[in-house]
């Protein structure tokens, strides 16, 4: 495959553009639905008449939203699933389904903050970094956020606090790891960090798995299948660059990368498994509050 | 230094045994669990056939219930995926020229069948993979003819790799429809796959292949969120669930080696969807 150096750093910048904008075009919506929630919880305590009431208003407040983002959000389903549980005039609350949903949010939480930091090194999100490596680490970022915020919704929807403080049983985990990555050169930083990121990656990615079996709200099920296969998105990603990096090849963690140039194992490294795990789920409860 | 600067040489032999290491973890701990669901979701489609049965009995007369018994417990759950660790692929006129054929003869190829609840959805996403088998394995042959130009090392591993991971999903699903009794579905996706082969007799590059097989994976993937939906059963979710994120990990590579952003939402969505009639 031909590489065009000058086209490549204009697709990033690109690719780049069309996300911040997607990202921001999500945050708005996803960010009221946690308010809503809040707000219909509260309603639920009043006359049914002002319940319907409020879940038609809500169902139309969440429409024009999500107009306003362009479709970014409406062409998933989270919205309409979001959009269901505030309306839902009887709230399908259970105990696991909040729980469950509250250690997502928890597992969103660490992902978001360990980004933030690994942003601050130049190796990451500096001058010297690799743009591909930079502009993932951004992405994935708001990614997180965004889910985080759809999770919080779901949570506080179903009658739940929303849960915007780190899963503890990783917090030491991940602290130990950026100790050691902040004394690291940038060359084994690196690594470390993409090392993190992949783990978490894959914590969530497996959590979400578990969970759909232990959601019993359709909705809620929803939403965490939408978010799931992003999750095993950056892992795919993270393992490929995992790979290069360590094999010495940083040069050529680029979009797109140089397929001729790579071994050919490298076309398998992404995916390992024909079937998700879930043996590194964290259990149900334990980002609940 | 920055991340672009070597920090060891990792050479072919040793990526091989990294990958290798993996896929050991996958057959220790993945298979044994996906085992177990597929067993479990067997059990729950023939308890709901069962339960679905003595209704219809009760409305009509009473029967001997041993009779009823002797005739649904008869699909034994150890006959369950006999090799989720794929070997050869079974889809019907997968070495064609084109991806596949979308006709099929009745029941010989799994088509036709009277198929409700979980097991429509098992059916539609067994045509699916059948799809995406038949896609990859049409590719392969015209690169191997050489009617694709130079063909990238790992570009090939990954065709090869996403096809077995393709007969290892197909098998899961027709495990369960064998495990209720009915014919494994060999058959591609009747509905999709014009669309597959239409697009398929334009392909003269890798990149134009890897665009298909993009589509095809985003299908499969959303299929199978949107099932999560349908799916009553809880191992038959626990099934789907480990399926899903896999093909869009496959949808994740495709788009990084076209130069696309890899991750291109924080959400999947489900508007490619195939619907369980496609395969009613």
């Amino acid at each position: 495959m031909e590489i065009d150096e000058t086209a490549l750093g204009g697709l990033i910048e690109e690719s780049r553009d069309t996300h911040a904008d997607g990202v921001r075009a999500s945050r708005e919506p996803l960010e009221q639905m946690v308010d809503l929630g809040r707000q219909a919880r509260a309603a639920t305590s009043t006359d049914p008449d002002e319940n319907r009431a409020f879940a038609g208003e809500n169902r139309q407040r969440l429409a024009a939203t999500a107009a306003r983002a362009g479709g970014v959000l409406a062409a998933t389903g989270v919205i309409a699933a979001i959009a269901d549980l505030i309306g839902s005039p009887a709230f399908a609350s259970t105990g696991t389904d909040v729980q469950v949903l509250q250690t997502a949010s928890s597992i969103e939480v660490l992902a978001i903050a360990t980004y933030k930091t690994a942003l601050t090194l130049s190796y990451i999100g500096g001058s010297t970094a690799n743009p591909v490596i930079k502009a993932f680490a951004t992405t994935t970022m708001g990614q997180h956020a965004d889910h985080l915020a759809a999770f919080q919704a779901a949570t506080t929807a179903l009658g739940g606090k929303k849960q915007a403080k780190p899963d503890p049983a990783f917090v030491p985990v991940v602290n130990k790891a950026v100790t050691s990555i902040t004394k690291a050169p940038a060359a084994s930083g690196a690594l470390l960090v993409v090392g993190l990121a992949l783990e978490l990656e894959n914590i969530a990615a497996e959590t979400y798995v578990n969970n759909m079996s232990l959601l019993t709200n359709a909705n809620a099920k929803k939403v965490t299948a939408s978010i799931m296969g992003v999750e095993a998105q950056h892992v795919a990603i993270l393992n490929a660059v995992q790979a290069l990096l360590k094999a010495g090849a940083g040069a050529d963690i680029t979009l797109p990368p140089p397929a001729a140039k790579l071994p050919a194992a490298a076309g398998s490294v992404g995916f390992p498994n024909a079937f998700y795990p879930v043996s590194n789920a964290a259990p149900a409860s334990q980002g609940a509050m | 230094m920055s991340a672009n600067e070597p920090v060891s040489h990792l050479s072919e032999g040793e990526l091989r045994a990294l990958t290798a290491d993996l896929d050991a973890m996958h057959h220790d701990l993945t298979l044994p669990a996906l085992k177990s669901s597929l067993s479990e979701w067997s059990d729950d489609i023939r308890a709901q056939a069962a339960a679905g049965r003595r209704d219809e009995r009760a409305q009509r007369s009473r029967v001997d219930r041993r009779r009823f018994l002797a005739g649904a417990g008869g699909v034994a759950g150890a006959a369950l995926l006999a090799a989720c660790s794929s070997s050869t692929s079974t889809i019907k006129n997968s070495a064609a020229t084109s991806p596949a054929s979308a006709s099929g003869s009745a029941m010989a190829d799994g088509t036709g069948q009277k198929l409700s609840g979980d097991l429509k959805v098992v059916a539609m996403a067994a045509s699916l993979e059948n799809s995406g088998i038949a896609t990859y394995m049409a590719g392969i042959k015209a690169a191997t003819a050489g009617k694709l130009g130079a063909v990238p090392p790992a570009v090939v591993t990954f065709a090869e790799t996403a096809v077995a991971q393709h007969e290892d999903h197909q098998k899961a699903w027709n495990a369960v429809l064998t495990a209720a009794g009915k014919q494994p579905v060999t058959a591609v996706d009747p509905v999709i796959q014009p669309t597959i082969n239409t697009a398929f007799a334009k392909v003269t590059t890798v990149a134009g292949l890897a665009e298909l097989a993009l589509m095809v994976e985003n299908i499969a993937g959303q299929t199978y969120q949107n099932g999560l939906s349908v799916i009553t059963s809880a191992a038959g979710i626990k099934t789907a669930a480990s399926i899903q994120p896999v093909e869009f990990q496959h949808a994740a590579i495709l788009s990084f080696v076209l130069g696309k952003y890899p991750v291109p939402a924080a959400f999947t969505g489900v508007s490619l969807a195939r619907p369980p009639s496609d395969y009613s």
